[in-house]
């Protein structure tokens, strides 16, 4: 007996450096059926530390690198990844040396060096954290995009961006009016929306750098929901100028405008640009119920592509070609995604509160979306591989439209 | 001789052709489905009645008389039979007084989409104004404003307050 004891505490020996070498190395999230891996990130090679920029730089990168989704952050020794070098504060300057290194193959995913002017820790965070995804992944990053909403206190509804980690909160409009409705133009410079300060609901930009707002469309009637095209040079929008809410295309620099829909007996609303700027969706109520309707530019071919659900609104056209909407289904508002061409669908939510305004990642992996609870709304931004939701806005009122930039 | 005839022949016809040709081209503005070559009205049959006209300035505020709001079913703006006497009242005083403008105001209540929402609330407020334009007042001295979900009378939530809510309110200035 003694002795198959001790054969089996032979052969389980080395299993053991085994179990804990996967134990630290790599944690699979198993979602649905699906599973993929993350890898884990090693940042104690990383020496930068002590107060101020350098400081915050290290608490964000870690931060960044989770909420991308792909990595989690390992005990020292234990990653996959390893992130090594040196950075610090010297002239006015952070400077950052790394390397990013595959621990088990030797190989350098990335050598280089960044700088911010102005001791900006947060914002080269977010500029490592997306060459770190970029160079091990191959996909976009998220760390430097931003995200921008409609912040609601009182009667004011003001327009705000934060960056996609939830810091950096901005107040970009202060006309003491109502605002709808951002939209981010394609180089993310300026941010289109809708506002009431000149007693209509007229369409605006305003400049991120300057907030200098330029006026783009005071039609009679309504002017609301636009979305500026991919290559930045048209817009498409709601208008009510000839007797009825359809959609119009602005081209910018010809000073033209094109109409898109003409149902006498019917409303449109919510465009949405495909990523190739052919195509939109929209929603439309022509059939008795707010239902998503993709068009050409022409107008001419018109078709409806959600048939469950009491109602589809809110579309998002997402960079890899899926649409995010919202759905009522059983009383709830829902976030779901389709395929433009299967119409092949799938919904992302699921507890008993209302998900609304979905807005896509530049990731094509990330939603950020209104959730109200008890008529109070903040933004959450969700995961399409799974990963549970977080909670991005924490300052106290009530935050919804999000728009997340390009 | 016979042969400048047939020269001319030649002429005429072609040129009656490019003249055909470029007639086709010029009516291009008015033809359904031609979405491309907008023009200044791209208008669906039977809607030049409706097109807004450009939005009035002057005049003050009519606060002496209170019109009642026109209420709507939720996710409709169809009229309702009880609701046009409300629209009646206001077409009669809008006809004894001449300088008088109105701006319909559409509204919803909270639920659903905010974008979607500023459409319903000017498709509300469009079929006031078309019955309007039916009692024969001139449609140069309506204007439709949505507030979407925006400015609910009463910010409160349930059956009662969001019906309430889902209305087309008078706005007159004289």
């Amino acid at each position: 007996m003694a002795r198959i004891k001790l054969i089996l505490l032979v052969v389980c020996i080395p299993a053991l450096p085994l179990a804990v070498y996967s134990a630290t190395r790599e944690i699979p999230v198993d979602k649905r059926g699906s599973r993929y891996i993350k890898l884990a990130v090693d940042l104690s090679e990383l020496r930068i530390g002590g107060e101020g920029p350098a400081a915050l730089f290290r608490s964000v990168l870690k931060k960044d690198l989770q909420r991308s989704g792909w990595f989690t952050i390992a005990e020292r020794g234990g990653g996959t990844i390893a992130v090594l070098g040196s950075g610090g504060v010297s002239g006015g300057t952070l400077r950052v040396r790394c390397r990013v290194r595959n621990t088990l193959t030797g190989k350098d995913y990335l050598t280089g060096t960044f700088t911010e002017r102005g001791m900006a820790g947060r914002k080269l965070a977010h500029t490592v954290a997306d060459a770190i995804v970029l160079a091990i992944k191959n996909v976009r990053g998220i760390a430097s995009t931003r995200i921008a909403m409609i912040g609601s206190h009182g009667t004011q509804k003001d327009v705000y961006i934060c960056d996609a980690d939830g810091g950096n909160f901005t107040r970009l409009t202060r006309k003491g009016a109502v605002c709808i409705a951002p939209n981010w133009a394609p180089d993310a410079e300026s941010v289109i929306y809708t506002s009431f300060h000149g007693g209509f609901p007229d369409v605006y930009t305003v400049d991120l750098a300057t907030k200098s707002l330029k006026r783009i469309a005071s039609y009679p009637g309504l002017n609301a929901g636009a979305d500026i095209s991919p290559d930045g040079k048209s817009i498409v929008l709601t208008l009510s100028k000839d007797g009825n809410p359809d959609l119009y295309i602005m081209k910018r620099r010809k000073n033209r405008i094109v109409r898109l829909t003409r149902t006498r007996h019917a409303a449109e609303a919510s465009p949405s640009w495909s990523p190739d700027g052919d195509e939109v969706v929209f929603v439309s109520d022509r059939s008795g119920s707010p239902q998503l309707y993709i068009t050409g530019l022409t107008g001419r071919d018109q078709r409806r592509i959600t048939f469950r659900g009491s109602e589809n609104v809110s579309p998002d056209w997402g960079p890899d070609g899926r649409i995010a909407y919202s759905s009522r289904r059983e009383g709830r508002y829902h976030i779901c995604i389709i395929s433009p061409r299967s119409l092949a669908g799938k919904r992302l939510t699921s507890e008993h509160v209302d998900h609304e305004d979905p807005s896509w990642a530049p990731d094509g992996r990330h939603i950020v979306y209104t959730q109200t609870a008890g008529y109070h709304s903040d933004l959450y931004i969700l995961d399409t591989m799974g990963d549970p939701s977080i909670r991005l806005t924490t300052v106290k009122g009530n935050w919804y439209s999000p728009a997340w930039s390009p | 001789m016979k042969m400048s005839v047939r020269y001319c022949l030649k002429v005429v016809v072609i040129g009656c052709l490019c003249g055909i040709i470029s007639a086709g081209c010029r009516t291009g503005r008015g033809k359904k489905g031609a979405g491309i070559v907008g023009g200044e009205r791209d208008l669906a049959p039977g809607e030049e009645e409706f097109v807004l006209s450009e939005r009035f300035v002057e005049g003050r505020r009519v606060t002496d008389v209170i019109f009642r709001n026109v209420q709507f079913k939720y996710d409709s703006y169809q009229i309702g039979d009880y609701e046009v006497s409300k629209i009646e009242e206001v077409a009669d005083y809008m006809r004894r007084n001449s300088r008088a403008n109105l701006i319909c105001e559409g509204h919803c209540d909270e639920r659903g989409s905010r974008v979607y929402n500023m459409s319903l609330g000017e498709s509300r407020a469009h079929a006031v104004r078309a019955y309007l334009i039916g009692l024969n007042i001139e449609s140069s001295r309506i204007q439709t404003r949505s507030y979407g979900e925006e400015k609910p009378l009463n910010a409160g939530h349930g059956e009662s307050i969001w019906q309430l809510n889902r209305r087309v309110e008078f706005v007159l200035y004289r």
